[in-house]
């Protein structure tokens, strides 16, 4: 069997599961297709990644789609959320349902519309996102990535309220901009190659081409092209100044999308940062790329904090939690050294599992509440919700770096990449930040969580939502005490790619 | 008819189509009709795709002669009948109020050209055109790039400076025009497939933002973006 056929698998799974939803028209059988087409993809993303262990990188098509380890880290990231991301919506939506969240509802053709378009964007938006993994040529990952936004736009205006159209407004254009300046640099990057390879052809922007040649880049072209990516695709990071619609649109889309675009795109805007962070290393040294990431880290830990004390929606602490967190592995790759990328990944790989639990959690209490404003719930919710409270309060302590929970693992191992290569103001700078959120958010979410009784009706939670709650939450706990040896494995081949070794 | 192979000729006539881009550019800053900077932003995707023409005979990179097609009819054609039928269709007032007044405006348009000539200076490297024999790319490159940064930066200062929901796409649009210029003159564009992907994801994006346009004049009854304002902290 050619090893290659995997990548086509994973590519074609999302994109039909896609268009077979479109095509169906009940919403059980859109549900299935969606359950089914994520775990068949998680299946194809272990098998990738196991591939990737035993054979070096696998490629198809000329080399158009290649993944290395790096890659293929990402792509079981995506595929994993992806999944958790759809039990989750199979319960949300049936109670949203429940609730008469979709107006005009009277034969129910709303409403099927409405999921229509909620569970064949979804593939499409996964489909995206692991293509950005997927694509060797940093031009067509550049397009992959446009692709993730113009996917969810219509994900994040989902209930059409005139507060979720101006969180799509803001996230269509501002991610508009970002991703010109990032087109800019990749622009600049093909430039700044092109003398060196003088080719024209697909290959003249392949990483893996590009990678082997860095160093005889032009130096000048290749510094004005990181500065555009850092800032094109921090902005569709989210990393401070360019983090302002992430709150937004973290509060407006339903859950399942937010979760998404939490741990997932995340997760796809770092790995084109990375990919260039590598070409600029090999080109210019570590220096430069280095002192610009610290900053924009330090940054956007630091723009996180007051936002995080004073806060007022539980949704939006959950964003300004993915700001500091973005921060914070750019500062573990721009620390460098060994340590600096492995605690990267490492807090990578831990964020994209824990993140979406504090959504799932903050999905439940607000299909409760019906608000998601920390005030309504006038006491503990733990008294009416007894399975999300005490797993609420236990994510946020996972998020929030609390040993023994695995997050405290990956900063330490970020802090140390520090101290290790010198940078001791940054890091100490990073301990204060950390210790800052750490109260903010704890202070926040127990308040929620307990207290005198509120007298709300008690809920039994839908089960599917029940199960991926509880599915996540004993992975996170497993996760804190053991981390599997292959993934470990998988995660140290990815750190020596994206620190360039 | 020798000058029709004579490469320092084509690049004159680059220069030209590029200097008139610009002018357009600063037309659309001025322009207080929005039905009016569609038609401008349609004419400078025309000449646009001249350049893209004229690099393709001049410099036999045959690649690029499908971009200026692909220019041509998506940027020139298409997309501006598109936004004007948004336009009508939902009825709004003609006249765009921007935030800056027009004389103000167009002066920040001619610091940011100088910032764009002061960019593009940076690339520009005499003795190695002195040493290739023929036209290389950075001797083309050097005035249209400048061009090309001051399309950039216009752009992104027309995005910040419009109020009307519909005119930001417009200066996205614009903005995405200047990259274009720069991909073509740098490096003869980017490779095929890449720009083919490029062309898609600008067809799908104006629509999705051409729909996400009828919804916020829909809701809000208004196309003002500064009313979009209800979601803070």
């Amino acid at each position: 069997m050619n090893p290659g056929i995997v990548l086509f698998a994973i590519l074609a799974i999302p994109l039909a599961a896609g268009a077979l939803s479109f095509a169906a028209r009940r919403r059980r059988t859109m549900e299935a297709i969606n359950l089914c087409a994520f775990v068949a993809l998680l299946g194809c993303a272990v098998l990738l990644a196991s591939q990737v262990l035993h054979a070096g990188s696998v490629s198809m098509w000329n080399g158009f789609l290649a993944a290395d380890s790096l890659s293929a880290l990402m792509v079981l990231l995506t595929a994993f959320v992806a999944l958790a991301c759809s039990v989750y919506a199979v319960g949300y939506f049936r109670e949203d349902e429940q609730n008469h969240v979709f107006e005009a509802d009277v034969l129910g053709a709303v409403t099927i519309s409405s999921l229509r378009r909620y569970y064949s964007l979804t593939p499409l938006f996964v489909f995206a996102m692991l293509l950005v993994a997927l694509a060797n040529n940093l031009g067509v990952m550049w397009v992959a990535i446009e692709a993730t936004t113009l996917a969810s736009v219509f994900l994040i205006s989902f209930y059409g309220r005139a507060t979720s159209i101006e969180a799509a407004w803001k996230y269509a254009m501002i991610g508009g901009v970002g991703l010109s300046m990032a087109l800019f640099g990749t622009i600049l990057t093909y430039y700044s190659a092109h003398r060196v390879l003088e080719t024209e052809t697909l290959a003249g922007l392949n990483w893996s081409v590009l990678v082997t040649n860095a160093a005889q880049f032009e130096k000048t072209t290749m510094r004005l092209a990181f500065i555009l990516i850092l800032l094109g695709y921090g902005t569709k990071a989210g990393i401070a100044p360019m983090h302002t619609w992430k709150p937004d649109a973290y509060s407006e889309a339903p859950v399942p999308v937010a979760a998404m675009l939490a741990a997932a795109v995340l997760n796809c805007a770092l790995y084109g940062l990375i990919r260039f962070y590598v070409l600029t290393t090999k080109c210019l040294g570590p220096q430069f790329a280095s002192q610009l990431l610290i900053v924009f880290g330090l940054l956007s830990v630091g723009v996180a904090v007051p936002f995080v004390l004073v806060q007022r929606s539980f949704r939006r602490i959950l964003a300004y939690s993915s700001i500091d967190h973005g921060g914070i592995m750019i500062l573990g790759l721009g620390f460098g050294g060994a340590l600096g990328a492995l605690g990267m990944l490492l807090h990578l790989t831990y964020h994209s599992i824990t993140k979406p639990l504090l959504f799932f959690c903050a999905g439940n209490v607000e299909q409760h509440l019906k608000s998601d404003l920390f005030r309504r719930a006038k006491g503990g919710i733990i008294h009416p919700m007894p399975v999300t409270g005490p797993i609420f309060l236990m994510g946020t302590l996972a998020i929030t770096g609390t040993p023994p929970f695995s997050m405290f693992q990956s900063e330490f191992t970020i802090l140390r990449a520090g101290f290790g290569t010198a940078h001791l103001f940054p890091a100490v700078l990073l301990i204060i930040l950390l210790v800052t959120i750490f109260i903010g958010f704890l202070v926040h979410i127990a308040k929620l969580v307990l207290g005198a009784d509120p007298e709300l009706p008690r809920v039994d939670a839908c089960r599917w939502k029940t199960y991926s709650l509880i599915g996540l939450a004993s992975l996170i706990l497993v996760l804190a005490f053991w981390l599997p040896g292959p993934l470990f494995q998988l995660i140290r081949e990815a750190a020596r790619v994206a620190g360039g070794q | 008819m020798h000058f029709f192979q004579d490469p320092q000729f084509g690049n004159r006539i680059i220069t030209l189509m590029a200097a008139f881009v610009l002018v357009l550019q600063i037309a659309m800053v001025g322009q207080r009709w929005l039905v009016t900077n569609i038609r401008v932003f349609a004419a400078q995707s025309f000449l646009l795709a001249g350049i893209a023409n004229t690099i393709a005979y001049f410099n036999h990179a045959p690649h690029l002669y499908i971009a200026a097609f692909l220019t041509f009819t998506l940027k020139a054609v298409a997309l501006p009948i598109v936004l004007e039928r948004l336009v009508k269709r939902i009825d709004i007032g003609q006249e765009i109020a921007p935030l800056v007044n027009v004389p103000l405006s167009l002066l920040i348009s001619g610091g940011l050209t100088t910032v764009g000539y002061v960019v593009a200076a940076s690339f520009h490297r005499p003795e190695e055109t002195m040493s290739a024999a023929n036209l290389s790319v950075a001797n083309l490159g050097h005035n249209t790039l400048a061009v090309a940064v001051s399309l950039f930066l216009i752009g992104f200062y027309m995005m910040i400076t419009r109020r009307k929901a519909i005119m930001q796409v417009l200066a996205l649009l614009s903005l995405e025009n200047g990259l274009f210029l720069a991909a073509i003159s740098l490096t003869y564009g980017m490779p095929l497939i890449v720009e083919l992907g490029i062309f898609f994801d600008l067809l799908v994006a104006v629509m999705v933002l051409g729909i996400l346009v009828y919804r916020i004049q829909e809701t809000f009854d208004s196309m003002d973006v500064s009313k979009l304002s209800r979601l803070r902290g």
